[in-house]
């Protein structure tokens, strides 16, 4: 049996043109030919794709050196919202000049020297004056060049969500002078402390001081740090700057550090009738959603910066508010201790210990009702007899729900 | 069986958690629904469809149903100025005596509760590692995690699944961080012929240019001749092409502000070249030596300073210092930068080191996190909150579509 023919493999003459389907202008793929999927059709959304990536899409794909570069920033062309009018083909332009070879610009730069050269010679000072004013010249364009900073509207990643945008993180510089500020060798600070010095809340200021000294180590160990990524990813993002020690200089806030957090009781909408006579305050209101509510001063991550205020205006000196501060300070730092102590304690006297001559026996007082109705709670202690052990069940999670640090 | 859909359709535009240009292009496209002509169920299955696409699409729902919570954590920044001078009783004094309202005072934003229909599953450690970036999508950190690459708490954790306390450190393998997101190594046969070409064409300036500095300048040190204008031009066009090399290469930001202005510099004495004398070029030409020597040479960074010390002995002291100093902090970075970034044919990723391509547009890292780069940690803060004018779960949906997706999964449909 002689071999078939493939159709691909006829000459082109051989197949009508006519026949063929106009829109697919693809040579023959001869080592694809078992594949089902069709070839590489230059779809409507595909060719749209590509225009989008290689038009407006075009600027997101490089950074932009010292900005945010986000989707936000843009207008639907590609435009850069918040730049000067002639900035992007000014940027096109330097990429190109920065590219192409430096001939052509000296000899653009040797038309523009020439009269000076000329004049040069009955005016000495005249060149030197004709120098700073070009120097003035390019200093103005380089104003020209710069970016304006960015806006709120320029740092949203997602044009459509209104209510995200990208916000600041702490600069190298920032989080360095945080952690000098807290280890500091001749006073101790208090995390509430550095936390209202720096405006940043007492969280991160904790998680600073841990990540510091955990890069610290690894310095120390010698360990690789990813230190490239490290600035390509900082200078990608907004960053709050340290300003330097000095008089008159206080840090820059970073975030708000008073967040109260909205209580779940507060969500209802109460009518409570008070009488016109009486004094309605805060407390009162806290009371009235629930018992246990305490004021928004007291709920709040420092309440001890308004107690501080609450002396200003009752018009104490400066002095005066420091000591009342510290005994402040020491009370709540006292009655902190005292609890800790007698939560300690109660524990200590809730088991009974039998001493013996090697070991003691340690006897712990145990509920049988603890098991609950079902016999399933998880308080109930020991192994029931006739209830299965769940672990082993389909669906049942493992996944550990805390990490001890 | 039915063919899996695509990840990334054209046909179907989806946003997916990660930093691709499918995902850009699909958020640039994100339109608010149509609600006219559609049902309330339609456009609330349409919403889900959408959100789910981004937020959690590697969850089974039923697990995410499972997680979802009505109740939306958000938080009120309090004044404390005010807190200590008032007592809250002040807002309601004399109403009943038919005190009115003067002035509309101005109201606060709305808080956006409706962004935050997704918040559970950014406490996942996956969706954390994503958010920190440390990897350029949501399958990759999970990747990270099944392979052992993730620490919490300095203890490894092998499941993408775990929720995140707060305070709860974690940490990714470095290495795994660049490789994620750095520019991909290029292997493609077109690649390496073009690689080939550029190389060949590298090598062809290479000799081509360090032709003429060495031949010029040592001339005009050595025997302090006058150097014809032409000649220095030269010179001058040669530095700058230096210069541009050392640009092109990668260095710090920073450096490159440095080198950006010793170019304008040396720029601006092209243009005059008639004027400049022999001096000023040699100055100019070990400004470059020693920035060259700083970024280059990091084995041995002793012998840098006694030779600028040297050569710039013609400048004034004070300058010499200057420059020193300036040149000193200089070294100190690139030494660092360049310790790292150098070109390294056994890395998974392309060296040196730089950013892949469209990772600016989704460069952001919410307020939850605090994130240490260089040793590749992060501490989860606090669950992410709600605060007047801003949600802070990162979600590229416009506000009704979150409403429709929460009121989805209330379940009363």
């Amino acid at each position: 049996m002689p071999p078939r023919l493939r159709t691909s493999n006829f000459p082109s003459a051989v197949t009508c043109p006519s026949i063929r389907p106009t829109s697919v202008s693809q040579p023959a793929q001869k080592a694809r030919e078992f594949s089902q999927s069709s070839c590489r059709q230059v779809t409507l959304r595909r060719r749209n794709f590509y225009a989008w990536l290689n038009g407006p899409g075009r600027a997101l794909k490089q950074p932009i050196p010292n900005s945010t570069n986000y989707l936000g920033a843009y207008d639907k062309y590609g435009n850069l919202v918040r730049a000067s009018p002639g900035w992007q083909v000014r940027q096109k332009e330097a990429q190109k000049n920065a590219t192409s070879d430096v001939g052509s610009e000296a000899t653009g730069t040797d038309g523009d020297a020439a009269p000076v050269v000329g004049q040069e010679a009955d005016e000495p000072d005249m060149a030197a004056r004709r120098l700073e004013e070009e120097a003035q010249a390019a200093g103005k364009k380089d104003e020209d060049d710069r970016l304006p900073p960015e806006t709120t509207e320029d740092l949203r990643p997602f044009p459509l969500n209104r209510f995200f945008r990208s916000q600041a993180v702490l600069s190298e510089e920032l989080r360095e002078a945080i952690y000098q500020y807290m280890v500091d060798p001749v006073e101790s600070r208090s995390v509430p402390g550095t936390s209202s010095y720096f405006g940043v809340s007492n969280e991160r200021v904790g998680a600073v001081l841990r990540l510091k000294q955990m890069e610290k180590e690894w310095i120390a160990q010698g360990k690789t740090l990813a230190i490239p990524y490290s600035k390509a990813v900082l200078a990608m993002l907004p960053t709050t700057p340290h300003v330097g020690d000095g008089p008159n200089k206080r840090p820059m806030i970073h975030e708000p550090i008073n967040d109260l957090i909205v209580h779940p009781a507060t969500r209802q909408q109460l009518f409570v009738p008070v009488a016109e006579s009486r004094q309605f305050t805060r407390v009162d209101a806290g009371k009235a959603f629930d018992n246990d509510l305490l004021p928004a001063d007291e709920r709040i991550p420092h309440p001890e910066m308004v107690n501080v205020e609450r002396d200003m205006v009752n018009g104490y000196g400066a002095e005066e508010r420091l000591e009342r501060a510290k005994e402040r300070m020491m009370t709540r730092l006292t009655a902190k201790a005292e609890k800790e102590d007698a939560q300690k304690k109660a524990e200590k006297e809730a088991l009974t210990r039998v001493p013996k001559r090697r070991w003691d026996f340690v006897v712990q007082d145990i509920s049988v009702e603890s098991v609950g109705r079902n016999g399933r709670d998880h308080r109930g202690v020991g192994w029931r007899y006739g209830l299965p052990h769940q672990d082993r069940k389909k669906g049942q999670v493992k996944i550990p729900t805390s990490v001890e640090a | 069986m039915r063919k899996k859909p695509r990840f990334h359709s054209l046909k179907k535009l989806r946003v997916r958690q990660d930093w691709s240009r499918w995902s850009l292009y699909s958020i640039s496209q994100l339109k608010t629904q149509n609600v006219a002509t559609r049902t309330y169920f339609q456009q609330k299955w349409t919403a889900k469809s959408m959100t789910r696409a981004y937020h959690g699409e590697q969850i089974r729902e039923k697990k995410w149903k499972r997680q979802f919570k009505r109740n939306l954590p958000a938080v009120v920044p309090m004044d404390h100025k005010y807190l200590a001078r008032f007592d809250g009783s002040e807002q309601a004094a004399g109403r009943g005596a038919g005190v009115d309202v003067q002035s509309q005072q101005s109201r606060p934003f709305m808080t956006p509760y409706m962004q935050m229909t997704y918040y559970p599953i950014e406490r996942r450690l996956d969706t954390a590692i994503f958010r920190a970036l440390f990897a350029s999508s949501v399958r990759q950190a999970r990747q990270f995690c099944v392979h052992g690459l993730v620490k919490v708490n300095g203890k490894k954790m092998p499941f993408p699944g775990y929720m995140l306390n707060p305070g709860d450190l974690f940490q990714v393998e470095p290495s795994s961080v660049m490789f994620a997101t750095g520019a991909p190594k290029s292997r493609s046969s077109t690649a390496r012929k073009v690689a080939k070409e550029k190389a060949s064409a590298r090598a062809e300036e290479r000799e081509k240019a360090p032709k003429l500095p060495p031949s010029t300048g040592p001339e005009s040190l050595t025997t302090r001749e006058e150097p014809t204008p032409t000649e220095l031009k030269k010179h001058m066009q040669a530095l700058i092409e230096n210069v541009e090399d050392v640009l092109n290469e990668d260095v710090g930001a920073k450096d490159k502000q440095k080198f950006r202005a010793l170019r304008q510099q040396i720029k601006k004495s092209v243009g005059l070249w008639k004027t400049a004398s022999p001096e000023s070029v040699s100055t100019l030409d070990k400004q470059f030596e020693f920035l060259r020597s700083a970024v280059d040479a990091k084995n041995d960074p002793a012998p840098s300073p006694r030779d600028a010390s040297e050569g710039t002995s013609m400048i004034s002291v004070e300058d010499q210092q200057k420059l020193k100093r300036a040149f000193e902090k200089l070294k100190l970075e690139t030494e660092h930068t360049s310790a790292w970034n150098k070109r390294n044919a056994a890395a998974p990723y392309a060296t040196p080191w730089r950013p892949r391509d469209y990772m600016t547009a989704f460069a952001f890292i919410p307020r939850y996190l605090e994130v240490n780069q260089n040793i590749c940690a992060a501490v989860y803060l606090r669950h992410p909150v709600a605060r007047p004018g801003l949600a802070e779960v990162p979600t590229p949906f416009h506000v009704e579509t979150g409403q429709l997706a929460f009121n989805w999964y209330l379940r009363r449909r």
